[in-house]
């Protein structure tokens, strides 16, 4: 069982979809989708095998190419992918997605694989232990209910217990699901009208909803949560000094490998790195600036190093 | 640069730059010492087609650098993915891919000999019937094609029922766009997802490290050795000082750090007779070799000590056996309870309790309270003392903290009442 395997390369998948059009294409129409899906320089590979017949795979007639194969053409699944489905079945979350009779579909058909792995053969030995209770029926019928919301750009009507114990009462318009790997919760990053009449990026942990209905209002505007999220960040990024002792240099890069970053070296054994966050992310990355103790210095923005100074 | 090819035989080497550009991305070229500028280079152009989008150069004295700029906050899917989708192959192996399995697509069997006569009458295309049948034989280890004997001929066929229930079932497929971005070995469901033409447009993944994707041929080559209870032999190159060595062990558990994304093997070296972790990333090969019977028993007692650890190591600078940290911590009660209950979430297991007003103690024993360093200097600002039956890691705490107020230049008492 390889994981890197030509079955599951670029150029497979670009084939595919040339194979299984339901039209005659055209050279451009070809030369189009590859640069579309391939990588920057795939049209420099793929176009020249086509034209001289190595893969032969188009009758090509007059200026069309016509697929040698159905367009109902379905790759099955390799052995891999068939124990990776198999591992998934054992992970508590699986049962927020599939019903008892889908799950049971599934295992049927996976009856004679081994799974890729079992659960107790990996250990996440920092995570914190109140994760959200998956396997609990309230939870999982919100937990359908907004990721149902979000597909279809729906406004739901959630009631929600704030941390600070505030009751909140609004009409969102779910965005994202969000998973946290390390507090083992959801999140929804979900959209409100602000009194600006603009949108808001609000973040509402899923445990905490107390009530949520779909409401048969559909959200029709344009929605750029990436804009949104970027456009938190704070204009001055976080400035740090790396000392590079005890590995720090590495253990930094590492660590910080989850934010928008940049790095560069500023004299023998000291880099410069820039993280850009915004105010939801400030109280976590100051715990995680100060994991590091000495290995680490804040020298900007002041802001972030007047909380550090503060801590 | 006339050779140059996009896609590549074999990973280990790619592995490699792909993540000192993403971890690093401030080397320039004259820094990557190990390889020639020649294959910087071609290994630079690569990266740049495969992951243009994300490729990011600066121009520094003495050149410019090349970085991976990816922020996992903005994506619904991991870019270093697509590394894993650039195998090379031969003219023959798409063409065959193609039409055997066009050829299979509804459910009839065929043997090597059916088929080579099927390529020729149906596409016009001619092949030797060794070629075919060593074609199935492949696509048959790898799980694609069925087998069956009907006399004396093997006769080749497609299941394909459940890729149709997968592509008819919407919450099988949300199931998969999570667990690409959240679980192990997403790059698998990554590549179920594709082959069933959906993508993730539901969920982000907080504290996701992308850069780990590229240990995952490592993570299956050791999950299939744990699987059938085999020792391993590892080849380890050092991330410090880039040495190569060789370790044997029997490989029992995969460590994850949910905060670094770090995961480690860990295993029993019977030359030491100890439980020690190694990272993958550090690890460059995984050899197997032979069964190892007494399994199951070290499984049981690295179940029984795992309590004991704090991370990832089974012993302290100091050798003792087992050492107990004690943090006494100032809590302005009711208002920062909060600070409770970090200790219980994130703690441990150690002990919790209250000593009086506004103050209260966390302990636990640990094989090396060093790992607990980092999380015990985040509450920074509120211990009032600590305590370590491991005199050096008092002292690597008291004086990190004494470097801190230096550095920062406030004021700090270092003397056992630290605020």
């Amino acid at each position: 069982m390889e994981l890197f395997s030509e079955i599951y390369s670029c150029y497979y998948q670009v084939m595919r979809h040339l194979l299984t059009c339901q039209n005659a294409l055209t050279a451009d129409e070809i030369r189009s989708r590859i640069c579309k899906e391939g990588f920057e320089e795939s049209l420099l590979a793929i176009i020249p095998k086509l034209e001289n017949g190595n893969w032969n795979l188009f009758q090509k007639e007059h200026e069309l190419y016509f697929s040698k194969i159905n367009s109902e053409f379905l790759t099955p699944l390799s052995r891999l992918q068939k124990s990776y489905l198999k591992a998934l079945l054992s992970d508590p979350r699986i049962t927020l997605f599939l019903n008892r009779e889908q799950l049971h579909s599934l295992e049927h058909m996976l009856n004679s694989v081994e799974p890729l792995w079992h659960p107790k053969q990996i250990y996440y030995f920092d995570r914190f232990t109140d994760g959200d209770p998956y396997t609990d029926d309230a939870y999982r019928s919100k937990f359908r209910t907004l990721l149902s919301a979000q597909k279809n750009r729906q406004y739901a009507d959630i009631d929600y217990n704030s941390p600070n114990g505030a009751r909140v009462h609004h009409y969102y318009v779910p965005a994202r699901l969000e998973y946290s790997v390390k507090n083992d919760k959801f999140r929804l990053l979900a959209l409100k009208h602000a009194k600006n009449g603009r949108m808001r990026l609000e973040i509402l942990n899923i445990a905490r909803i107390q009530k949520v209905c779909l409401t048969d209002k559909f959200f029709t505007g344009q929605m750029d949560l990436n804009a949104l999220i970027q456009d938190s960040y704070y204009k001055e990024p976080l400035r740090l000094h790396i000392l590079n002792k005890r590995n720090a240099l590495e253990r930094a890069m590492l660590h910080f490998a989850n934010y928008k970053k940049n790095t560069r070296k500023i004299g023998e054994n000291t880099y410069e790195c820039l993280i850009y966050y915004n105010q939801a992310m400030e109280t976590e990355l100051l715990i995680e600036v100060l994991s590091f103790g000495p290995m680490l210095k804040v020298v900007g923005n002041d802001r972030f190093l007047n909380n550090l100074k503060k801590s | 640069m006339s050779n140059f090819q996009e896609l590549i035989k074999s990973f280990p080497k790619t592995r490699e730059y792909v993540r000192d550009f993403f971890v690093y991305g401030f080397k320039t070229r004259n820094e990557f010492k190990e390889k020639s500028p020649r294959t910087y280079d071609n290994e630079r152009r690569r990266l740049e087609s495969w992951l243009g989008p994300f490729v990011q150069r600066d121009y520094v004295p003495g050149g410019f650098n090349i970085s991976l700029a990816i922020d996992s906050g903005l994506l619904d899917s991991n870019p270093l993915f697509r590394v894993w989708k650039t195998k090379s192959f031969t003219d023959n192996d798409i063409v065959l891919h193609f039409l055997i399995l066009d050829l299979l697509q509804d459910g009839q069997s065929l043997t090597a000999e059916e088929l080579t006569d099927r390529l020729l009458t149906d596409y016009e295309t001619l092949f030797d019937i060794q070629t075919v049948r060593r074609k199935c034989n492949a696509y048959e280890k790898e799980g694609l094609l069925g087998r069956e004997k009907s006399g004396k001929a093997v006769r080749f066929f497609l299941d394909n029922r459940l890729s149709h229930w997968l592509k008819s079932n919407e919450s099988a497929r949300d199931a998969l766009a999570f667990y690409q971005m959240a679980g192990c070995l997403g790059i698998i469901g990554n590549e179920i997802l594709e082959q069933l033409e959906s993508q993730n447009r539901s969920f982000r993944v907080k504290h996701s490290f992308f850069v780990h994707t590229l240990e995952d041929e490592i993570l299956l080559s050791l999950l299939n050795a744990m699987n059938r209870k085999l020792n391993v032999e590892l080849t380890i190159k050092s991330s410090k000082k880039g040495l190569e060595n060789t370790a044997s062990c029997i490989p029992l558990q995969i460590f994850v750090s949910a905060r670094s994304g770090r995961r480690f093997l860990c295993g029993y070296v019977k030359r030491s007779k100890r439980f020690t972790c190694f990272r993958l990333d550090t690890v460059k090969q995984v050899g197997c070799l032979e069964p190892a019977p007494e399994y199951d028993g070290l499984q049981e007692k690295l179940e029984r000590n795992r309590c004991l650890l704090w991370g990832v190591s089974f012993q302290g600078t100091e050798r003792h056996h087992l050492d107990t940290l004690t943090m006494t911590l100032y809590v302005k009660e009711p208002r920062e309870l909060y600070i409770v209950d970090r200790l219980k979430r994130e703690g441990r297991g150690g002990s919790v309790t209250r000593m009086g007003e506004n103050t209260w103690q966390y302990q636990r024993e640990s094989f090396d309270c060093n790992e607990m360093l980092p999380w015990v200097r985040t509450f920074t600002g509120r211990i009032l003392s600590l305590e370590c039956t491991a005199k050096s890691v008092e002292q690597r705490f008291y004086q990190d903290l004494e470097d801190m107020y230096q550095m920062y230049q406030t004021g700090g008492n270092t003397d056992g009442t630290v605020f």
